[in-house]
């Protein structure tokens, strides 16, 4: 029954961050502006680390194949908010250093692939990584860094903007409320938590819902009043 | 907004946004239209031909105006224009 219930809000989870993937694409198509690509990717990976998340849960009985999902998991998430966060940095820089976002990012990558690879081949007994728990919550803290500065970065942002830009209160809501998730999940992690673990899942589609909401109530002038 | 060069739809989106503002008001002028998409005039002529062929302006008794579709896409490209700003991305 739980597992049910946790599964039908993963296949939510996976079916908003999507539809957000869809949109940020046609934002790309649009703009074709690099920090846009850092959204897209950001939430393409969320949304894949929402899949791995599912099939953990599908296949809770096979311990090897569900804990080979829940490392992939781990990865996607990570890199998921860190690009965000990286979008959100460079964003505010000037449009020169905006050009090695991507090539930042790339290095960031494949650094930190070798390093984690490397650690879990080449690394002696007692370096090497802990459990997936211990790991988990090691990158949940890395999370909670990646969305604090992206809440600072955009209210900072809101605060300095000269032009009156309605409903700026929702983008640092939606970040706020995945911050919110990832503490949750902490929680839930060192003290197993019930409350916590189903705030997370409530809080997730909330903030996933309200980046949509975001994106229906933003505004062009319809048709009709741009030709009268 | 930070970006250095401007998409194709991004020109696109200049051209019909001038020239639907131009038709509001008077018989609208391609030389007008091309000064305001900050456009060479031969660039120009291949966006205007580009977006006639694609039906989003088209000409009758030597004018120009923006169709339906082409209003479509301008209000969807200020819609996700705004979406960004909502997003923190653009100023």
């Amino acid at each position: 029954m739980i597992t049910g219930a946790l599964i039908a809000s993963e296949f939510i989870s996976v079916g908003l961050a999507l539809v957000l993937v869809y949109l940020f694409f046609k934002a790309y198509r649009f703009t074709r502006s690099i920090y846009v690509l850092g959204l897209l990717v950001g939430f393409s990976l969320l949304a894949s680390s929402y899949i791995f998340l599912g099939l953990v849960l599908f296949y809770e009985n096979n311990v090897t194949i569900s804990e080979l999902f829940l490392w992939l998991r781990l990865i996607a998430q990570g890199y998921g908010y860190g690009f965000i966060a990286f979008a959100y940095y460079f964003s505010g820089k000037s449009a020169k250093t905006g050009r090695y976002f991507l090539g930042l990012i790339s290095l960031f990558s494949a650094i930190s692939v070798i390093l984690f690879f490397g650690a879990l081949i080449a690394a002696p007994p007692f370096l090497e990584l802990p459990s997936i728990g211990v790991a988990d919550e090691c990158l949940r803290v890395a999370n909670l860094i990646f969305l604090g500065y992206i809440i600072c970065d955009l209210v900072k942002h809101f605060e300095s903007s000269r032009k009156a830009i309605s409903g700026l209160i929702w983008t640092p809501l939606a970040f706020s409320l995945l911050w919110l998730v990832q503490y949750s999940l902490l929680i839930w992690g060192i003290d197993g938590s019930q409350t916590a673990f189903i705030f997370a899942h409530i809080a997730r589609l909330a903030s996933l819902t309200l980046f949509i909401y975001i994106y229906h109530s933003s505004g062009g002038v319809d048709s009709e009043s741009r030709k009268a | 907004m930070k970006v250095g060069k401007r998409s194709r739809l991004q020109i696109c989106f200049e051209v019909l946004r001038i020239l639907s503002e131009e038709s509001k008001n008077n018989k609208p002028s391609l030389t007008r239209v091309a000064h305001g998409a900050n456009l060479p005039y031969d660039r120009f002529q291949k966006c205007l031909n580009k977006l006639i062929e694609v039906d989003m302006i088209r000409e009758r008794n030597g004018e120009f105006f923006v169709t339906e579709k082409g209003f479509e896409y301008i209000n969807e490209y200020e819609k996700i224009n705004d979406f960004l700003r909502r997003m923190g991305l653009f100023p």
